[in-house]
């Protein structure tokens, strides 16, 4: 059970694919602009990682090996449609807030990464519990971004004015805010780390 | 289809809405291949090449295969597979003719497919160019051409960062913010500089 | 009920139509592209040591391999491999090697730390730049800056540098293949043959008097080496002892008068 519980947690913190792995930093910058984004992202992005996971631990052994990445893609592509319909028919705010980020999230490099370095080689079980630490991984990273972007760029949390008659930033709230303020993050955790070898 | 608008169309792939510092597609590769100029360069030429080819061919397999047949919902399935099989047919091409250059790509050739910026132009074609199904007039010729600037801003932002990485090799960094962080951090400082395109009208 | 069923069919078909047409082009492009392959330069690579020195000549070890096959290159040009997987690439394409001594880098400077600066240096922290300012920090022009850009572009990790602020050779993994010796700006580094161990640690062809008030252990051309040598391998050539390697038996009989301790034993 413990061990069950460990290949969840590493995706979080250990192995976080945006802090650690540096994967899928294409959607993450670029929708992290609010954290209602962010979250909605996180959503799809975990729920086509879980599927693109479960299916191809259950099919790994039928494909053959040369057309395996191909056979990835495809998997991946038809659970991106499944989410891009459902997201277009029962949110379609966050639809169009999200814009060209949603099918991109086939070639988001953590969802094929994954599934390439984990799924195929790994149980049903285990690339579930694999695919569900990423996602929350994912999510729990573009929350970070987006909150301090949100909170420094626009004055504002998750819609609402926290703090009154703060003057943001509108920097953070543009592309270059999201490359700084990743790359302090990075930085920062590099620290952390460096610190405690 | 003026001028006008194609240079619209060339400012704004190039320089306004710079496909890696503005769109942030490609980022990946653009962090972990522009440290040396000679591979961010062939890395540039090929992803040019790429999202030219891939955007007529997505065009045509969307206005002739999925409009008529009502199957608008497939386009990221068959857009991923166009993109798939198309550089694998590069590769070889590549493979015959110039062993030397194959070598040199090495692994990034096929990385190309799963580069945000080659999907993202073909679904971008579509989102601009097609209104409610139909092909606004002189779509097929702006989605080529937006394919080639994307191509064009693309090389831009990689030249203009491995110029600069090179220089950064020999300064006294510290250690927490050497590579990635600071990378990104002079990134968010061009991405700043490319703001001042905003506003550009013909 | 038949446009239900047309709905699930339609895109069935075509994505299945447009899978096949790709997938067949794709077989016949592979086929049609097909690029011959010599089947021994897959083999003669992989026996290669996969350095990517280029001390042979060739554009890395896969360079060296097409070259092998070629004729362009002879075996024994490749400096990093051992002696049996040599012959058992020659004996793959059917050709002889001769026997050839090991070489080791060797650094001809033993000041470091000891040798005063002339002047704070706070450029970028390669030898290359620091010797583009006034000829670098230390009060001998000639001797080592200290930097350790021999050390970093060492493909094999032989060379380390230690508290003296010197380069030290690790005898065991240096395979002679000349890189330090073209990257040093003072061209401090010869390749001697491993089984010379005496060597002159300085390079200045300062006089005697200049030399000694830039460094404690440098060549003041006494010649008392020159005297002490019973084979004539030693010479005072410009302010600076020589040897000649191929007269030097390693006897040491000029360590042992050298007053300021310049002629050394290697290790």
């Amino acid at each position: 059970m413990k061990r069950l519980f460990g290949e969840f947690l590493k995706g979080i913190i250990r192995e976080n694919p945006t802090f650690v792995l540096l994967l899928g930093l294409c959607p993450t910058l670029a929708v992290s602009v609010t954290v209602i984004n962010g979250i909605g992202m996180g959503i799809a992005a975990t729920f086509v990682l879980l599927g693109s996971n479960i299916i191809i631990a259950m099919i790994k052994n039928t494909i053959p090996e040369r057309v395996r990445i191909p056979c990835y893609i495809v998997v991946i592509a038809t659970f991106v449609t499944i989410t891009e319909l459902l997201m277009k028919a029962y949110s379609p705010a966050l639809n169009r807030a999200l814009g060209i980020y949603v099918p991109l999230i086939v070639v988001n490099c953590i969802v094929l990464g994954r599934a390439e370095a984990y799924a195929s080689k790994n149980s049903v079980k285990n690339s579930f519990l694999d695919g569900l630490g990423m996602g929350v991984g994912f999510t729990l990273a573009l929350i970070l971004i987006s909150g301090i972007r949100e909170f420094l760029g626009a004055g504002k949390l998750m819609g609402q004015t926290i703090v009154k008659g703060f003057e943001p930033a509108f920097v953070l709230g543009m592309p270059s805010g999201a490359l700084l303020v990743i790359g302090l993050l990075l930085g920062f955790f590099n620290v952390l780390k460096n610190r405690k070898t | 289809m003026t001028l006008a608008h194609f240079l619209t169309i060339f400012i704004s792939a190039v320089f306004v809405y710079n496909v890696i510092l503005s769109r942030f597609l490609g980022l990946c590769s653009f962090i972990a291949i522009s440290k040396q100029t000679k591979p961010a360069l062939a890395m540039s030429l090929a992803v040019m090449f790429v999202t030219t080819m891939s955007s007529i061919i997505t065009w045509l397999i969307y206005r002739f295969l999925l409009v008529p047949f009502n199957l608008e919902y497939l386009r990221t399935i068959s857009f991923i597979l166009v993109i798939a099989t198309f550089v694998q047919f590069v590769e070889m091409v590549i493979r015959k003719i110039s062993p030397p250059m194959y070598r040199f790509f090495g692994i990034y050739l096929p990385l190309i497919t799963v580069n945000c910026a080659v999907l993202g132009v073909a679904v971008l074609n579509i989102d601009m160019f097609f209104i409610n199904g139909k092909a606004v007039q002189g779509s097929f010729y702006y989605s080529a051409f937006q394919g080639i600037c994307v191509g064009l801003g693309y090389t831009l932002a990689m030249l203009l960062m491995s110029g600069i990485r090179e220089r950064l090799e020999l300064c006294n960094v510290p250690k927490a913010v050497k590579d990635f962080p600071l990378g990104f951090v002079i990134a968010a400082i061009m991405s700043l500089s490319f703001l001042g395109f905003n506003g550009f009208k013909f | 009920m038949c446009s239900f069923k047309m709905e699930i069919l339609i895109p069935i078909i075509t994505l299945g139509a447009l899978g096949l047409i790709f997938g067949v082009g794709l077989a016949i492009a592979s086929k049609r592209l097909a690029v011959q392959v010599d089947p021994r330069l897959e083999r003669v690579h992989g026996l290669l040591p996969g350095s990517n020195c280029g001390a042979c000549g060739g554009a890395g070890c896969f360079g060296f391999a097409e070259g092998l096959l070629s004729g362009k290159f002879s075996v024994d040009a490749c400096r990093v491999s051992e002696e049996a997987v040599k012959e058992k690439i020659a004996h793959l394409l059917g050709q002889k090697i001769e026997k050839k001594i090991k070489k080791i880098a060797t650094l001809h400077c033993y000041g470091g730390k000891k040798v005063k600066e002339r002047y704070v240096y706070k450029g970028v922290q390669t030898c290359v730049a620091a010797n583009l300012i006034l000829g670098g920090q230390k009060a001998c022009v000639y001797g080592c800056l200290g930097f350790g850009d021999c050390a970093r572009i060492c493909p094999f990790g032989a060379i380390e540098m230690n508290t003296e602020e010197l380069p030290v050779v690790i005898e065991a993994k240096c395979k002679a293949c000349n890189k330090c010796v073209l990257i040093c700006p003072k061209k401090l580094f010869s390749l001697v043959p491993i089984t010379s161990k005496v060597y002159v640690a300085c390079s200045s062809h300062d006089p005697g008097k200049d030399t000694k008030a830039a460094c404690p252990v440098g060549c003041i051309a006494c010649g008392l080496c020159v005297k002490a040598c019973k084979f004539d391998a030693v010479h005072v050539v410009d302010n600076l002892a020589a040897i000649d390697y191929k007269k030097c038996t390693s006897c040491g009989a000029c360590v042992k008068v050298c007053p300021m301790k310049t002629i050394r034993v290697r290790g």
